[in-house]
């Protein structure tokens, strides 16, 4: 083997190109809209995986990927029960390839809530809902208490119990029911519903909220009490993502209904299929976020 | 079994093993070039991986990670300075076959114990993994904020010669983690008003600065010792010299057999990495052999005991992360970030959830292993050629990439800065002996560690004598002091042996770094 720089350098050209070949490959940013989409979709989660959110988004994106032809990578962000995730959306580019699922009170409830999270209904784009679900306190099936009013007897003879709080939401409650009735309570910050069935079944907490993943231990677990409101799994995306592409995303969300996976996926975790299209989500989202402003401000929660 | 079945399927396409070619490839490339590491390689090829599937996308990486460990054989043999601190061991026979006009058989041999080693490992993988994670369930916060308590101690106190820098590393790794959103409150911490920093240091750029940008600075600071090293060895003139006979074959697959077992043990264990496996498994094969006088002057029986050791390290390496999502090492470390961003959380739920990801997963890197075998045979001679590559070359070229990965990673500027403040960082950690492998996995398990930690304390309700209903927990605490304990007894023996281990596998001026596992 001789010495002979021009060789070598050549050599070396071509170990970077192999390098540089997967970068090559790659469609800039902000690709026209008409071929969309044309690379993998990043389908962001705000709960660790395991959970309800976490289950029906596994379930979209495998209808997605096959409407639109190009996989469709669930990636979990979890914190603040879904604000972690909606920060890295909203801050991600507008041209649909970083899309987030989850529950819309995101956006309707949290920012009265939280004061570090100032969103807006106007400060994204939606693409349609695709479920409907209602929260539910879930316990141990051998639990003492079958009602809330059981749980705040108990609760009262066994100060310093623990409670799983997912969200900004979940903690309030319990806040407010401690509050108002003088209990002691450690809230224990869990970062999905993964985490949060782990916690009822490991009995290292009495008591959650849950978005229904719960129902699928009907031997273990039972629930105390259900929201009557609705929670509505929706897709949001960054302000100023192109009409045509929310378009395409509306319409491959509305496969999922008819969907016999999809649908199966849904039932085990007791979570009603209720579509609506991009212009019903936006506004749904704005007219949500309206009626709880008054709610909040009459009853006087301040967001911290 | 089914999945795994309808994982080589999937596997099988052209479009997918030309992408595990190209890892491989470039792992080879990468690991048989002084100073270019399969964490720096696995590190700056994440962001290159963006706009592949998930399923290849890790596929390239892990045969990157495979295909440098293979790869830093190359260098071993024929210039006598491992392309990685885990060939050192395959130095101490290699570069004296190589003398003697038999580094082709070497190299040959070096290959087939990797491929070998290698596969039987990412077996091992495949068959421990889940039955595993099925255990990782009955572990709550409480357990699971010791058992990560545990691993950090015993990797600070095992990477590097001294047990407080090791511990000082991790801590800071834990500390550099906590910046960004507080993720129960949502209230910024330690970010200074840069709302870039809101999400948190990102692990691309850091590890890219630390591992990449720090070692090329190194390296420049001695390029004319490593061009000056590049010395031209002929080839033998028997054609057995230049291929590995049936009776090499007989007096080497004993220590090919052991290597691996040695190595896919040591894999397993958190923190100890793959030089302790290739010295480990080489000093068995030495005292188990008739001939143990002869070993350092040429012995095929060590190359094949070393490298076997060294590349079964690398699989074994996931069995905590994908059953635990702990990681042991640092390609590991590097690796979360890479499953995550393309959808897979390691963990006990991934094998629930994604079962046929996972298989897919484990047929590519099996098909990995064989294509090893393919590019190594036929790349050899072009690797030869390859580790002759001045420095001067090699270094901006690896700069530029270094850029590209970590602008890549947000498509924003910023993220060259984070990637410029760990590199400087990176630089004196190497300098003052900071092991930055306990830094980055101090990094990485950070946030979880605070918030089992948290939980913990809710779970307690503030009370340590309730640790007692917890024994796992216990158990695993107790552990921590003990290691703590031992190794600060140990360490200062260990100081010594490494560095009389340093000074015999390379003769050369090069340093010999500290295990980036």
């Amino acid at each position: 083997m001789t010495d002979i720089p021009k060789r070598h350098a050549l050599q070396v050209m071509l170990a970077a190109t192999l390098g540089l070949a997967m970068a090559g490959l790659t469609p800039a940013a902000g690709w026209a809209d008409e071929t969309y989409p044309t690379r993998p979709i990043t389908l962001l989660i705000g709960y660790a995986a395991g959970g309800q959110t976490d289950l029906v988004g596994r379930g979209v994106a495998r209808v997605l990927s096959n409407e639109l032809g190009v996989p469709v990578n669930v990636v979990n962000r979890p914190g603040s029960g879904g604000l972690v995730a909606t920060q890295v959306l909203q801050r991600a580019q507008p041209d649909g390839y970083t899309v987030l699922l989850q529950g819309h009170s995101v956006i309707n409830a949290d920012p009265f809530l939280v004061a570090q999270a100032d969103f807006k209904p106007d400060d994204f784009e939606y693409a349609g809902m695709i479920t409907a679900f209602q929260l539910s306190l879930a316990t141990q099936k051998d639990a003492p208490f079958d009602t809330i009013a059981e749980f705040v007897e108990w609760a009262r003879d066994n100060p310093g119990f623990t409670y799983g709080s997912l969200s900004p939401l979940a903690r309030l409650y319990m806040e407010e029911i401690a509050e108002a009735e003088g209990l002691q309570a450690n809230i224990l910050p869990l970062q999905g519903g993964g985490d949060m069935i782990n916690a009822l079944l490991g009995r290292q907490v009495v008591l959650a909220w849950s978005g229904g993943i719960h129902y699928r231990y009907p031997d273990e677990l039972k629930s105390i009490a259900t929201t009557t409101t609705y929670q509505r799994t929706t897709l949001i995306l960054p302000k100023g993502t192109p009409r045509p592409i929310l378009e395409r995303l509306s319409d491959a969300l509305a496969t999922a209904q008819d969907d016999e996976d999809f649908k199966r996926v849904t039932d085990s975790a007791d979570v009603p299929i209720f579509y609506m299209n991009l212009d019903e989500a936006a506004e749904e989202v704005r007219h949500s976020y309206a009626a709880n402003m008054e709610i909040f401000e009459a009853a006087g929660i301040e967001s911290r | 079994m089914e999945h795994l079945i309808a994982g080589f399927a999937n596997v099988l396409t052209p479009a997918t093993l030309i992408w595990v070619a190209i890892g491989v490839g470039l792992g080879y490339t990468l690991g048989a070039m002084p100073g270019l590491g399969k964490a720096t390689g696995v590190a700056i090829a994440i962001p290159l991986t963006f706009y592949l599937e998930p399923v290849v996308a890790i596929a390239t990486l892990i045969g990157i990670a495979k295909g440098s460990t293979a790869g830093s054989a190359v260098s071993a043999i024929l210039l006598n300075t491992p392309g990685e601190p885990s060939s050192a061991a395959t130095a101490l026979d290699g570069y004296p076959l190589a003398r003697q006009g038999k580094a082709q058989k070497a190299l040959k041999m070096a290959l087939f114990a990797s491929v070998i080693g290698d596969f039987l490992a990412t077996l091992l993988l495949i068959a421990l993994a889940a039955p595993l994670a099925a255990y990782a369930l009955l572990i709550g916060p409480v357990e699971l904020c010791a058992i990560l308590f545990f691993s950090l101690t015993f990797i600070g106190g095992l990477a590097g010669g001294s047990m407080i820098k090791g511990l000082i590393a991790g801590a800071l790794g834990v500390f550099f983690a906590t910046v960004g959103l507080e993720l129960e409150t949502f209230i910024p911490r330690m970010t200074f008003g840069a709302l870039e920093l809101d999400e948190g240091i990102s692990l691309i750029p850091m590890a890219i600065g630390m591992l990449a940008v720090a070692e090329m600075a190194v390296q420049a600071g001695k390029m004319r010792e490593l061009d000056s090293a590049a010395a031209g060895i002929a080839d033998g003139s028997d054609p057995d010299d230049r291929r590995v006979t049936s009776s090499d074959w007989r007096r080497c697959l004993p220590a090919i057999g052991r290597g691996t077992a040695i190595g896919s043990v040591v894999g397993i264990l958190p923190g100890l990495g793959a030089s302790v496996g290739s010295f480990f498994s080489y000093g068995v094969t030495q005292r188990l052999s008739k001939t143990p006088e002869a070993y350092g002057t040429g012995m095929l029986e060590g190359v094949a005991a070393s490298e076997s050791a060294d590349n079964a390290v690398v699989p074994s390496s996931f069995v905590p992360l994908f059953a635990l999502g702990i990681p042991g090492s640092v390609v590991a470390a590097i690796l979360i970030a890479a499953l995550i961003m393309h959808g897979l959380t390691p963990g006990p739920r991934m094998f629930t959830q994604q079962p046929q990801m996972v298989a897919d997963i484990y047929a590519a890197m099996l098909a990995a292993s064989l294509i090893m075998l393919g590019i190594g045979l036929v790349g050899q001679k072009f690797f030869a050629l390859v580790i002759r590559v001045p420095m001067r070359l090699i270094i901006p070229v690896v700069l530029f990439l270094c850029c590209i990965g970590a602008y890549m990673d947000s498509n924003s500027i910023f993220s060259i800065y984070v990637m410029l403040f760990f590199a400087v960082l990176g630089y004196f950690s190497r300098k003052l002996g900071f092991s930055f492998v306990t830094f980055l996995i101090g990094f990485v398990i950070g946030p979880n560690l605070e918030l089992t930690f948290r939980q913990s304390l809710q779970i307690l309700n503030h009370d340590p004598t309730r640790l007692a209903g917890h024994p796992v927990a216990v158990a695993f605490l107790v552990l921590t002091v003990l290691t703590v304990v031992g190794i600060a007894f140990s360490n200062s023996r260990r100081a010594v042996r490494e560095s009389l281990a340093a000074r015999a596998a390379t003769s050369n001026p090069r340093k010999l770094e500290e295990e980036p596992r």
